[in-house]
């Protein structure tokens, strides 16, 4: 498959700006700030192609998010291994949880099985809370030598990782077969896709890149408390950031998420949690509204204005991606 | 262990209260609306205000409450979910499950600003009131009067479905919404009515969840998914078995509690909801 | 009674009638003919409002209605018995009809029609208590009209009277259906496939092909028309 040579070097562009970006403008505060960006960025994206590719809306990512957490406390944290090995093998754990779930859970019907993830994710974080009540730290060795850059180039590096990978999926046949299930799961059943399999993998990388998520969240933080591990806000931001920037559109969880985060900084110094509601209204909006969500308005913005102009355009497809 | 089942269907009662707008709109409608939990929390508010600015005793206050969530409920619909009439039956269960939980969002969090996420509970003077019933079985004041409340609702709701033209109407829309227009039928204005209507039975849930229990602005969540287990557990649209369900719940926590404590009791409930959608999913 | 000024209509931006005009004569049956696909029910569905024409005009004894939402057409006087029947398939007959009775003015006198639609289709009433979806498909079709009288219409529109019924039972349901227009005067609007058996009903008829109107006439001289000999009756012929 093609790569467009104006999509390279647009990425490229990014990515020399957000490498550079800490070592010239950043604050702490800023770079904290990113850091929770590239996790939510990660957290959406990994939604989305279950969710807005895959037509399978899954209400419990938290669940995948909290294990992977836990498993990269516990192995690099507590048992020592080096990062290499425990950040992988977060995103792995999540596998294997996600793997135990989907066999009989990808067979409900789209709100059974949110709502079955919901309350999978629910159950994780009560059991995990009642062995967890404490909150757990970084041992003190690694504080002294913590370092938040290094927690920045990681958060980074997932985040392009699982961009870069997502779009490699949704430009090849599994991505293809993901978007048929997702337009019509039974009309894609009669002509072939076998329809778990292209669920199930779906999972896998929504599963696998929560998990990351969560190693990275587990290496960044200081302290947590497991329980929060598993709190519905690491499923709900995130899916309301892709959904908003564009469910089913390869840039719509970054952009979603940017809008979330900022959002979020507007706020909290006045009304604190208050940017929920504006984005709770925007979410709404594009449910009922604008399904394509921002990355949908944009296009329709620089259309009307290009019709304005005149500029003759390339035949316009619906802006979620088709086969 | 008597005294367990009496907490259990005491409990039932009131998760079939919680439960039962949510199942009949989803029966009848097919909207998933999962902000029907942050109803029950505005229910229980609007209970705490009419105590303590009013003083009106809660149930008292019940029916003021279900105007109350009537309109809201109302204006719900008209303004959000009623878009969503037109898409086939899979996407408008997803979609109105999404409107649902933005809606959450708003409410939870328009309520915290409002009203701060302090603990309320409305406590009458009645609220430790128990009844020796026989030797070593107690009953509560306030889990008699739920009781009968949830057995008022049941009975009321029956007759409207069965004796009434608009309870008519609800039912036939639900199986062919075209012919239902056809026989002049204004189905538009009768979902309009029956959104509002469950709008208001969560309301009452409200009121007795504030007495009963305590509300604060994110309780919506729990009483949320305490009411999808049920709509899990009973199927669709019937009215006794959402509160059968209601107390099978109840009581099934209450043996946990009393064997395990008090600590896994939430898990109760959502375990059983797993195990139930394992067994769909085997079908 | 009913007017239709060269109506357009489309289902999902397909254009399924085209320029079609016709009229309903008061106290008369008027057929329209065609084939699968022609747009028959198309036309009667944006006659009853489930569907809006784009351009064009229905007039119902000079009133306009293709504006007006499905149940205020209803109010005014037009019943339909659906394509398929479409009844209430967990409601018992009994409340089939009541539920046909549904508008206010209906109300009033719901019993008096039930006697009445009792008398022409005598099966329902030892049936009353039936769940609708157990009846057999003759049954339905009773049902599906005698429900569509409830509301005491001024219009009857019928759409596939003859659909999956034998042919008894089709010639049992169409002397109903004239013994209902004689007795009561009511103006039937019938669309059909089966070109013999309704020509035969009906005073006038339409010939609908791909959206068009190609023909009418007096139903006795179509039915005698070298076309409509030529190109239906090996069709629909019973």
């Amino acid at each position: 498959m093609e790569i467009s040579k104006k999509i390279l070097v647009l990425s490229g562009i990014v990515l020399l700006l957000l490498i550079l970006f800490p070592l010239l403008l950043g604050t702490e505060h800023t770079v904290n700030l990113f850091i929770m960006l590239f996790i939510t960025i990660i957290l959406a994206q990994s939604w989305n192609i279950l969710g807005g590719y895959t037509g399978q809306v899954s209400l419990g990512n938290a669940a995948f998010f909290g294990i992977g957490a836990l498993s990269f406390h516990f192995l690099a944290w507590r048992w020592g291994l080096p990062f290499f090995f425990a950040l992988p093998a977060s995103g792995i754990a999540a596998v294997i949880l996600g793997s135990f779930i989907g066999i009989p859970a990808l067979r409900l019907k789209g709100a059974y099985f949110a709502i079955g993830t919901l309350a999978l994710a629910e159950v994780l974080g009560i059991t995990v809370g009642n062995i967890f009540p404490m909150a757990v730290y970084i041992p003190t060795a690694h504080i002294t030598t913590y370092k938040l850059l290094s927690r920045y180039y990681l958060g980074l590096t997932v985040a392009m990782l699982t961009q870069g990978v997502a779009y490699l999926i949704i430009k090849s046949k599994v991505g293809l077969a993901m978007m048929a299930i997702r337009d019509d799961d039974e009309a894609a059943d009669t002509s072939g896709v076998n329809l778990f399999k292209y669920k199930f993998i779906s999972l896998v990388f929504s599963s696998f890149f929560s998990g990351l998520a969560g190693g990275v969240f587990a290496f960044y933080q200081i302290s947590i408390m497991p329980s929060f591990l598993f709190s519905p806000r690491w499923t709900f931001e995130p899916l309301v950031a892709a959904s908003v920037g564009g469910s089913g559109t390869l840039l719509g969880a970054v952009i979603g998420s940017i809008f979330l985060i900022i959002l979020q900084e507007l706020f909290a110094l006045t009304l604190g949690k208050g940017y929920l509601i504006i984005f709770g209204a925007m979410f709404i909006c594009v449910i009922l509204f604008f399904p394509s969500g921002l990355v949908e308005i944009s296009r329709r913005i620089r259309k009307s204005f290009q019709m304005r102009i005149g500029i003759p355009k390339k035949a316009e497809f619906s802006t979620k991606e088709r086969g | 262990m008597a005294q367990v089942i009496i907490y259990g269907i005491i409990s039932g009662a009131f998760y079939g209260l919680a439960a039962i707008g949510l199942s009949l709109v989803f029966g009848v409608m097919r909207h998933l609306n999962i902000a029907h939990g942050s109803l029950i929390m505005i229910g229980g508010f609007a209970a705490y205000w009419f105590f303590h600015l009013l003083k009106i005793d809660p149930f008292v206050s019940i029916p003021f409450v279900m105007v109350i969530l009537f309109i809201f409920g109302a204006l719900l619909y008209k303004g959000l979910f009623s878009h969503l009439d037109k898409l086939p039956e899979g996407q408008k269960i997803d979609n109105s499950m999404l409107v649902g939980f933005g809606l959450i969002w708003i409410i939870d969090n328009l309520a915290t600003l409002l009203w701060t996420s302090d603990v309320r509970a409305v406590t009458p003077s009645y609220t430790g009131k128990v009844w020796q019933v026989v030797p070593g079985l107690r009953i509560s004041f306030v889990g008699l009067i739920i009781i009968g409340i949830a057995l008022l609702v049941i009975f009321s709701l029956h007759l409207l479905l069965t004796r009434t033209y608009f309870g008519k109407a609800v039912r036939a829309t639900a199986q062919d919404r075209d012919a239902g227009n056809l026989m002049g039928i204004n189905v538009a204005r009768t979902y309009l009515i029956f959104f509002a209507l469950s709008a208001a039975l969560a309301g009452v849930a409200g009121v007795l969840a504030a007495v009963n229990y305590s509300v604060h602005p994110m309780v919506g969540f729990e009483w949320l998914l305490k009411a999808t287990i049920i709509l899990v557990l009973a199927g669709v649209g019937k009215i006794g078995p959402v509160f059968a369900a209601g107390v099978l719940l109840g009581i099934a926590e209450g043996i946990s509690v009393y064997f395990v404590g008090a600590t896994y009791r939430e898990v109760v409930g959502l375990v059983i909801f797993i195990l139930v959608l394992l067994r769909r999913s085997m079908r | 009674m009913l007017e239709i000024h060269e109506i357009d209509v489309y289902r999902r931006d397909i254009q399924i009638l085209r320029s079609v005009s016709l009229a309903a004569r008061e106290g008369k049956i008027t057929a329209l003919l065609g084939s699968n696909g022609a747009g028959k029910t198309t036309l009667l569905m944006a006659i009853s409002g489930l569907l809006k024409p784009r351009t064009g005009s229905i007039w119902l004894n000079g009133i306009s209605i293709d504006r007006q939402p499905v149940h205020k057409i209803v109010e005014m006087g037009i019943s339909m018995v659906p394509e398929g029947r479409r009844l209430f398939p967990e409601m018992s007959v009994f409340e089939n009809l009541e539920l046909g009775a549904f508008t206010r003015k209906a109300r009033d006198t719901k019993d008096q029609m039930m006697e009445e639609v009792f008398e022409i289709f005598p099966i329902l009433k030892t049936r009353s208590t039936q769940i609708a979806g157990t009846l057999s498909g003759g049954e339905q079709q009773m049902l599906a009209i005698a429900r569509g009288l409830m509301s005491r219409p001024r219009l009857l529109l019928i759409d596939e009277l003859s659909w999956g019924l034998a042919p008894l039972m089709i010639q049992r349901i169409s002397e109903a259906i004239n013994q209902i227009n004689t007795t009561m005067g009511l103006t039937i609007f019938i669309v059909e496939q089966n070109v013999s058996m309704t020509l035969e009903m009906a005073d006038y008829g339409y010939i609908l092909e791909n959206g068009r109107i190609v023909g009418e006439g007096e139903a006795r001289q179509l039915l005698e028309s070298d076309e409509v000999k030529d190109a239906y009756l090996s069709i629909g012929d019973v």
